[in-house]
């Protein structure tokens, strides 16, 4: 009893020891770029690279959600939104009016992953907190990157494949365009499963566009060279959906594939009655970054890097995901829920 | 005595020719003052030093495509390459410069390779009598290919000093730009320059009237070269790096430029001065837009109305002549 109590008293004030170090390192390190001469409400600048796409549009939605929730605290009063139509001169050239402008923290997907970095770097020496996520540049002179890991995708549908195919058979493998890192690294996370697996053939590749009506043309061209396909690694949900067309066209058997949170796939999923796994590149990315701008402006230390785990979607929760369809666009993606709470855990595993 | 008398004439002659030249692109010019004087009242900022040269540098690249595309249109080409020049000119400058080459070598490849694409685009389109339009699409796909195989993902880098000096908080982006404009000034006075509206205008009469025309169309393509790799340096010193695709956009945007800046697609029409506008309005409606705080949707609108307010407004007056 007294040993126990002992234990206990001592453990909480190790505790206590732990949590007053934390609290005074946290005080001393403020994020970078950070100068802790800004207050709130703050103005917050979204520098987006090309607006039109569905995934952006819905990006943008959850950081206007987000905006909306920070408002109602009291930590933001404004939102600057440009639009660089996919020029990334022109991305720079609108950075530098944020500055100019002197917006309080900056969020922005690159468009290139180095000629942001000198005007970021301007902007971090003013005391701008720059959250930068999705397509990221090489600089250490931002508050934070964030995104989820590529790599770790790939290797992710490979595994589940492989499994669900039972460690052998012939497979196909559907890619994004080539020479897009994106593209490139959820192939290369697909390296290292199929290896382990030499009874898995790989009957042939594809690069598309992450377009269904170019995906299901290619994957209908590789059903009519091969007869027998146990599986498809397909590392994109619009790719994904085409091969399910595909098949269903060709009146062939389905058979077990991967994807992404896109609406479409996630339906014919469920109607085909798929064995199938999915993972996304969460819309919400967005809403987190406008949350860590704000935090690391509240004086919060963020961690330079935030890895975001990636959600997955297989036969067990998919049903919780479809219920949500009809709040997502019929060419969107049905993202995992976020709030508040998770935002704070995701900072705090870091 | 009498050469005296002329060149007095012809010096009084200057400035009402010059004025007249300007008829064109009065309206456009109002529209580019209209949008200075606004950009100064919402970010008093632009008139500091430093504040003034971020704005240069942000309009420096386009007005070098700018400068590059109309040479060709005044002498009756276009060229799609523009964008994958300035890809170019940013990665040759992005690998060579911190390399055994130098600062100095590095800008000397990336001139050479100006020169020498423009120049053998050029001898392609005039001494084969092909379309240059279907010459430099081609051009615009083998040259972005090779900035893609210098450099395949987006890295290498500038010396920061030269970043500094270039993209720094001095206006040298627009010193550089003035001086690249009495050079052109020079350049008309030379017999190629001469040569280059007549050559647009009326190749035929020119040609009989002894005019070096093949030869000026040449030289602009090559000079045009030349001020697309330029601005690809300039890029590569802003960014501190290269991109293999950064100039994409600079192939539209150079064509819009001029053709706001009243140049003819037929050739022989139109003046430089008019270009420049051109590339300052496009450039200064970004950030003008910005600080009005239109949504982005509202922007393309907004763009849309703008240029075609400014080609519309002189077409206005002479109908009404």
């Amino acid at each position: 009893m007294t040993k126990s109590s002992f234990f206990a008293s001592a453990s909480a004030l190790c505790l206590g020891v732990l949590l007053s170090f934390g609290a005074g390192s946290q005080a001393n390190a403020a994020a970078k770029c950070i100068k802790g001469d800004r207050e709130a409400p703050y103005t917050i600048g979204w520098a987006n690279i090309y607006s039109v796409p569905t995934w952006m549009k819905q990006t943008q939605g959850t950081i206007e959600a987000e905006i909306e929730t920070l408002k109602k605290q009291g930590l933001v009063d404004k939102l600057v939104v440009t639009d660089a139509q996919g020029d990334a001169n022109v991305q720079i050239q609108q950075i530098q009016s944020m500055i100019d402008s002197d917006v309080d923290a900056i969020i922005l997907i690159a468009g290139s992953s180095t000629a942001p970095a000198r005007v970021l770097a301007d902007a971090c020496a003013k005391g701008i907190a720059i959250i930068n996520f999705d397509s990221l540049v090489d600089t250490d002179q931002v508050t934070a990157k964030v995104n989820t890991d590529s790599a770790q995708w790939g290797d992710q549908a490979a595994k589940f494949l492989i499994d669900a195919i039972g460690g052998k058979g012939k497979i196909l493998i559907l890619n994004g365009p080539a020479g897009v890192s994106v593209s490139d690294d959820r192939r290369k996370g697909a390296d290292a499963a199929l290896k382990a697996h030499p009874e898995v053939t790989v009957l042939a590749e594809t690069n598309t566009p992450y377009n269904v009506a170019p995906a299901q043309e290619a994957v209908t061209s590789l059903l009519f060279a091969n007869s027998e396909i146990d599986g498809i690694l397909s590392l994109g949900g619009a790719l994904s959906a085409g091969a399910v067309l595909a098949l269903d066209k060709q009146g062939r058997e389905q058979v077990p594939v991967t994807g992404e949170n896109a609406r479409q796939f996630l339906e014919l999923w469920k109607e085909k009655g798929l064995k199938s796994w999915a993972t996304m590149q969460p819309n919400w990315l967005g809403a987190f970054a406008t949350y860590t701008a704000v935090q690391a402006l509240e004086g919060k230390d963020v961690p330079a890097f935030v890895k975001i785990p990636l959600p997955v979607i297989d036969n067990s929760n998919i049903d919780q995901y479809l219920a949500r369809a009809a709040d997502f666009p019929a060419d969107g993606y049905i993202y995992s829920p976020f709030d508040e709470a998770l935002f704070k855990k995701l900072l705090a595993e870091q | 005595m009498s050469t005296v008398a002329s060149s007095r004439q012809a010096g009084a002659l200057y400035w009402p020719v010059q004025l007249r030249r300007n008829v064109g692109v009065r309206g456009l010019f109002a529209v580019v003052m209209a949008f200075l004087v606004a950009y100064g009242f919402l970010f008093p900022g632009l008139l500091t030093a430093s504040g003034f040269a971020k704005f240069t540098q942000s309009w420096f690249p386009l007005a070098l495509v700018a400068m590059a595309q109309a040479i060709l249109m005044l002498t009756g080409g276009i060229s799609l390459a523009i964008g994958a020049m300035v890809s170019l000119g940013a990665v040759i400058a992005a690998t060579t410069m911190t390399g055994p080459l130098g600062v100095a070598g590095g800008a000397a490849a990336v001139a050479l390779t100006g020169i020498g694409i423009g120049g053998a685009t050029g001898f392609i389109v005039v001494k084969l009598r092909l379309p240059a339009i279907v010459v430099t699409l081609a051009g615009s796909f083998i040259i972005g290919g090779a900035a893609l195989l210098i450099l395949p993902r987006p890295g290498g880098a500038i010396p920061e000093w030269l970043s500094d000096l270039l993209a720094g908080n001095t206006p040298a982006a627009f010193v550089l730009l003035v001086l690249i404009v009495l050079l052109w000034k020079l350049y008309l006075a030379t017999p190629l320059g001469l040569s280059l509206y007549a050559a647009g205008e009326n190749p035929v009469g020119a040609y009989r009237s002894g005019v070096p025309v093949d030869g000026a169309r040449v030289a602009a393509y090559a000079i045009s070269g030349l001020l697309c790799t330029g601005a690809g340096l300039f890029v590569a010193a802003q960014t501190g790096s290269g991109d293999p695709v950064i100039g994409t956009a600079f192939t539209l945007n150079s064509i819009a430029a001029a053709v706001l800046g009243g140049i003819g697609f037929l050739g022989g029409q139109g003046t430089m001065r008019g270009a420049l506008a051109g590339s300052l309005l496009l450039s200064l409606m970004i950030s003008v837009m910005f600080f009005l705080g239109f949504t982005p949707v509202a922007q393309y609108v907004a763009q849309g109305l703008i240029i075609i307010g400014a080609v519309a407004i002189p077409q206005f007056r002479k109908v009404q002549q």
